[in-house]
């Protein structure tokens, strides 16, 4: 039973085409050791280089997103530090012949008109206008000031194959549930 | 100013400061944990060491594989601080050094010098 339901799990994770999956808190060595399986995998899979590094760079800023942005978190201490988990779920998958890469977290419901209006600004955008957008946001304020939206969707957008896809989900009364998803 | 050498790990790249001979080269990967660590104290030394040089042949060359939003940020400011240095009457040489097989990082050199005034830059394909 046990290992039929896992079986099963992961069955149906392969059916719809997922290569990884990840759903818990998130921290900078997760997204180092993840990374480095990530990378090794996407060279076993004999991936273009271009591709691989694609896949690589929008995967780090939407593990970077959730580590700097998501809502759920809880706070640890000892001794030493005081770590700051934040949980988030992302996955990479081939859809058609593509990856996508997707990741979701919760978010304030008050942050969402704002990330909502400047992710859509994005899907509206040319590549040209990205990589223009993309300077902007390079010499703009930093990422503390400009919280959401900054120049990590313009380096996913830029890097994506296709227009960004995202979406917002009602958790309850202060707490949305954010998706962003990419393709190279 | 003392020699900064300090080897690539996974997330960081190699960095190699002669500030002897004026040489100055990231060779890598570069998406740290905390950009500002990484980079705050050398790019800090880089620019003191600048302010002090009377016309003097400076080159900095980036041979990296990638890099995150973030470290893209620093490097802006990188490029803006020797375009500067440039200005004040240093030769300053700035070298892209790309994997041919991967145009974005082609497309990024290209687009970080679009605003240099001074600084000689030049790109060149790294053989893989």
């Amino acid at each position: 039973m046990l290992a039929s339901d896992m079986f099963e799990f992961r069955k149906k994770l392969q059916s719809e085409g997922i290569v990884f999956v990840y759903s818990g808190y998130v921290t900078e060595p997760v997204l180092t050791g993840i990374g480095e399986a990530l990378k090794q995998k996407l060279v076993l899979e004999a991936t273009d280089k271009k591709t691989m590094r694609n896949v690589f760079a929008i995967f780090v800023e939407e593990m970077q997103n959730i580590i700097r942005y998501s809502a759920e978190r809880e706070s640890v201490s000892d001794a030493n530090e005081d770590v700051d988990l934040r949980y988030g779920v992302l996955n990479i998958g081939m859809e058609n012949q593509k990856f996508y890469i997707k990741c979701g977290n919760m978010v304030m419901k008050a942050d969402v008109p704002r990330l909502s209006s400047r992710l859509g600004d994005l899907q509206r955008l040319d590549q040209d206008e990205i990589k223009k957008l993309y300077k902007e946001k390079l010499r703009g304020p930093t990422e503390q000031t400009s919280k959401g939206a900054g120049v990590g969707f313009v380096e996913i957008a830029r890097r994506s194959s296709e227009i960004i896809d995202f979406d917002f989900m009602d958790v309850d009364d202060s707490h949305s549930f954010f998706c962003l998803k990419a393709y190279v | 100013m003392e020699n900064i050498k300090i080897e690539a790990t996974d997330r960081s790249p190699e960095v190699d400061f002669d500030f002897a001979n004026n040489t100055f080269v990231l060779r890598g990967e570069s998406y740290p944990e905390d950009v500002t660590a990484f980079y705050g104290e050398l790019i800090g030394n880089l620019e003191s060491h600048l302010e002090a040089l009377d016309g003097a042949e400076v080159q900095f060359t980036f041979e990296l594989i990638y890099f995150n939003s973030s470290t893209a940020k620093v490097l802006m400011g990188l490029f803006d601080m020797l375009d500067e240095a440039a200005g004040d009457g240093l030769s300053v040489v700035i070298s892209w050094i790309y994997d041919e097989e991967d145009d974005t990082m082609e497309e990024l050199g290209e687009e970080f010098a679009e605003d240099l005034e001074n600084a000689t830059f030049n790109m060149k394909k790294m053989q893989t």
